[in-house]
């Protein structure tokens, strides 16, 4: 799955993120995460992303972060719906999303 | 208590009452009101305002909190609300104005800082990584070694002077960057400037013709140049715009020169010249200095060629006068687009650095 519009998901409130994501212009993937629990949760936070990330299967795009504290759930399914939107995807794999 | 706060947005315009109650607002918070802004995301609780938030289109200012409401919840609201507005506009690559002192501040709303006149203002994207991608594009193109000069021009059409200009720099430089204005706001658009510029410098060849960007003259960097009239020159704000230019342009592209002509016509440009010095030349920055090079204007029959002059003649459909003014290849596309039918235009008429 390729990024190919702007899209975000989430908000800045306590206890969620921000997804935002963009069309990569190398074909890359690129992934930035802050957070206001970098330093306790970061390896966490970006373990999470990266796997939502490879069971959607996205191959390039550019992805940023904006974490205040969510969840891994919440993490995932702002993730998903921000690349959902972002890849403008229609047909749902739903066995990519659990 | 957050269940009663309520967003809405406000026009510009749209209720002359509430726009008293941000102004009151503002001032509280020792900023003015902005006449720029477009729309307003307000939030209440009950009757009173407690906070607001502008965007004149991808830009972010008037950024205001009731002091009894700050540090509380409401601040991330307001920055996700004002976020989602900008986004349904279509605006995703944000810039935003604040006071130094609060930048840290709206790291929480995902901004990062671009550049800082200290003491005054600073300048925030919502991008961590924007301006580093730009300047790593630019320095795919820097030209090493010697001395390198820039200029930075709308070319809103490119005319003799513009070319002159280039010569000039070209001469005493072993590469010229030359940067031409993005942003859409003149009498020609950004493809037919770029065009007539590149065509017009072509036979110079120690030169790069740029591609603008949001981060060198744009309504983000320096609002006031593309509202002339609207606004006096003491409003004019140059200094982020220039700062910007030599903390991450110039290094990139290892620029030390940076070449302007005189402006005898135009207020503002007239006032961006002379605060260029300053920025560039003398100012603290993080940045070694740049050299502001003045380069005279040429001219015909004793007055200055612009770019501004060629516009009036226009208007007044004196094509031929404008001949002796401009490079054929500029004169060409006049008579193509003007031969026959004129061009109004309402919009601004930025002339040039």
């Amino acid at each position: 799955m390729r990024i190919i519009t702007e899209a975000v998901a989430g908000s800045l409130e306590s206890s969620d993120l921000l997804v935002k994501v963009s069309p990569s212009r190398d074909k890359t993937l690129e992934i930035y995460v802050t957070s206001d629990v970098i330093e306790q949760f970061g390896t966490q936070i970006r373990h999470v992303v990266d796997d939502t990330l490879k069971r959607l299967a996205v191959t390039d795009g550019l992805i940023v972060i904006e974490d205040k504290g969510a969840l891994d759930y919440a993490i995932r399914a702002r993730v998903q719906t921000a690349v959902l939107r972002g890849a403008a995807c229609k047909e749902l794999n739903w066995e990519q999303l659990s | 208590m957050p269940a009663e706060l309520r967003f809405h947005t406000v026009d510009a315009g749209e209720s002359p009452q509430e726009s008293k109650q941000i102004e009151q607002l503002l001032t509280e918070s020792d900023l003015g009101w902005d006449s720029r802004v477009e729309t307003f995301v307000v939030c209440r609780k009950g009757a009173a305002l407690v906070a607001c938030a502008g965007i004149d289109r991808n830009v972010v200012k008037c950024v205001a909190i009731s002091p009894a409401f700050r540090g509380t919840s409401l601040s991330l609201q307001l920055g996700g609300e004002l976020l989602k507005v900008a986004m349904e506009r279509g605006h995703f690559h944000l810039f935003l104005y604040t006071k130094p002192d609060n930048t840290v501040f709206f790291r929480g709303w995902g901004f990062y800082p671009l550049v800082e006149v200290r003491d005054k203002v600073a300048l925030m994207e919502n991008s961590p990584i924007a301006i580093r991608r730009y300047c790593s594009d630019l320095r795919a193109l820097r030209k090493h070694g010697g001395k390198i000069g820039c200029i930075v021009m709308n070319a809103n059409p490119f005319t003799l002077g513009h070319r002159y200009l280039a010569d000039v720099a070209a001469e005493s430089c072993d590469w010229l960057h030359v940067f031409i204005v993005r942003e859409e706001a003149s009498m020609f658009s950004y493809a037919e400037r770029y065009e007539l510029a590149s065509q017009g410098l072509s036979h110079i060849k120690n030169i790069t013709v740029h591609h603008g960007s949001e981060y060198i003259v744009s309504r983000a960097t320096f609002p006031s140049y593309f509202l002339k009239g609207k606004c006096t020159v003491d409003q004019c704000f140059t200094a982020i715009d220039l700062l910007l230019f030599r903390e991450h342009i110039a290094p990139a592209l290892e620029i030390t020169y940076r070449y302007v002509g005189t402006e005898p016509a135009c207020p503002v440009t007239s006032r961006y010249n002379k605060d260029m010095k300053h920025w560039l030349e003398t100012a603290d920055s993080r940045s070694p200095s740049i050299e502001v090079v003045v380069v005279p204007r040429i001219t015909l029959r004793g007055s200055p060629i612009s770019a501004s002059e060629v516009r009036r003649l226009l208007q007044n459909k004196s094509l031929q006068e404008i001949k002796e003014m401009v490079p054929e290849t500029t004169m060409c596309q006049l008579i193509n687009c003007f031969g026959d039918q004129r061009r109004e235009t309402e919009m601004t008429d930025g002339d040039d650095h």
